[in-house]
């Protein structure tokens, strides 16, 4: 009996307050004057192509993105040295929590290699693991919002480095570098020429990256801008535009990046084979 | 350039994922790849030794399970002989005490016997003696020595008819 009353009076409280809060909200969302620092237009554009807001870096005029992606590189290899140092030499055979983490992440990674590429798997592997926890890291990176001082000497939340198209080039050539050198340092000349029949290849990479980051950039800052919608909404805008898109986007540039490179080193077929056929 | 891209930018991009790239691997996915690919050997090993072992047990185990089939045969064959043995024994000892027993029994009845005749003839003499005596004492007495004979003889006659 006396449950059911408790019960009761908490239900009651938290809809008065939650009441009185909405009414607050309204009051203010109303009364408040439409004061825009920078117009809807502009705020996309500058999403879309950095041009207003540069940072100084080591004396360069840089986009923020490359700080973010210098900060999410420091931060990772930062935390990779504290668990190389800490944590492997503590490594039992029957893994902890932390030490389940780890190892389902290289185990991840090791066996997408493995099934995409059946020759020098242990390159591939390294390699898109680290794209992948890049790529991961940075975006999720945006949801964290570090101050980061601007060229003009107002500070602003750092975006995720993906975001920035040349990042997003950056790592698509990257990819279809490390691709072609692999090709030829596996098959000579013939493994190169393989490769770059899928010239589009690191056209295609990059922009997947860049739209796909884009798109939830552009979502999200849409979100943002206005005032009214800033209550529940960015909470769930966030996680679906960043999270999902982290975890979407490492998993196809990692499996994508593997693919090719398991092509591109798989030693040629035997031409009696090929007669046979 | 269109779309603000910037050559210069896009390499610092390159460059710092470049470092991130051989960073990581060297330090976090080599060594993890290592130990886990390590233990995986490991326990391979182990499990190769386990079934060899294993293996090996069950040899044995097929070997003692023969032994100790063999030893309960050999028990039982054993047993029986002992059994065997025990009745034997136990007939010899029993037949030996019946002979004894029988022995001891018509020792018992000749000792008997022999006592029996002993007691007898001696009865006989000692009466023959009271007879004598009294008769002497009688004669003595009374009658003369042709009358002592006639009783005398009569008397034998009568004990004769008797015994």
């Amino acid at each position: 009996m006396k449950e059911k009353m408790s019960k009761g009076k908490k239900l009651f409280l938290i809809i008065w307050v939650a009441l009185i809060l909405v009414i607050l909200a309204l009051i203010l969302i109303l009364g408040l004057p439409p004061k825009e620092t920078e117009s809807i237009k502009e705020v996309m554009k500058d999403g879309v192509l950095h041009d207003l807001n540069k940072m100084n870096f080591f004396g360069l005029s840089v986009n923020p993105a490359v700080i973010s992606a210098y900060l999410v590189t420091a931060g990772l290899l930062l935390l990779a040295v504290l668990i190389r140092v800490f944590a492997i030499p503590k490594f039992k055979d029957v893994p902890g929590k932390f030490q389940s983490v780890i190892e389902k992440l290289v185990e991840f990674f090791w066996d997408m290699a493995k099934g995409n590429s059946h020759h020098r798997t242990n390159f591939i592997a390294a390699y898109i693991f680290s794209a992948g926890v890049y790529i991961f890291f940075s975006t999720i990176f945006e949801l964290f919002g570090v101050q980061w001082m601007t060229a003009a000497g107002h500070s602003m939340a750092l975006p995720a480095p993906i975001a920035d198209i040349n990042a997003a080039i950056a790592m698509g050539f990257t990819t279809f570098g490390m691709i072609l050198v692999s090709g030829i340092v596996a098959n000579g000349p013939k493994g190169g020429l393989r490769v770059m029949k899928d010239f589009s290849l690191p056209i295609s990479m990059s922009f997947r990256l860049f739209g796909a980051l884009l798109s939830g950039l552009l979502v999200t800052e849409l979100v943002y801008y206005s005032v009214k919608l800033s209550f529940v909404l960015p909470v769930v805008v966030g996680v679906l535009f960043t999270l999902l898109h982290a975890i979407i986007q490492t998993y196809v540039l990692a499996t994508l990046a593997s693919v090719f490179y398991g092509e591109a080193v798989e030693p040629p077929k035997p031409k009696k084979e090929k007669k046979k056929k | 350039m269109p779309l603000n891209i910037d050559f210069v930018q896009l390499l610092l991009h390159m460059l710092n994922f470049v470092i991130l790239a051989g960073g990581l691997s060297l330090i976090l996915f080599k060594p993890v790849r290592k130990f886990m690919k390590e233990r995986e050997e490991r326990f391979k090993k182990a499990k190769e030794e386990n079934e060899k072992a294993a293996e090996e047990n069950a040899l044995l185990k097929a070997e003692y399970e023969k032994k100790i089939a063999e030893a309960n045969e050999e028990i039982q064959e054993l047993r029986l002989t002992a059994e065997q043995d025990a009745a034997d024994q136990a007939k010899e000892y029993l037949d030996a005490a019946k002979e004894k027993a029988q022995e001891i029994i018509a020792n018992a009845e000749r000792e008997a016997e022999e006592r029996k005749d002993h007691i007898l003839e001696s009865a006989q003499n000692e009466i023959g003696e009271l007879v004598i005596e009294a008769t002497q004492k009688l004669m003595k007495e009374t009658a003369g020595e042709a009358e002592n004979r006639a009783l005398y003889d009569e008397f034998i006659r009568v004990a004769e008819e008797n015994s």
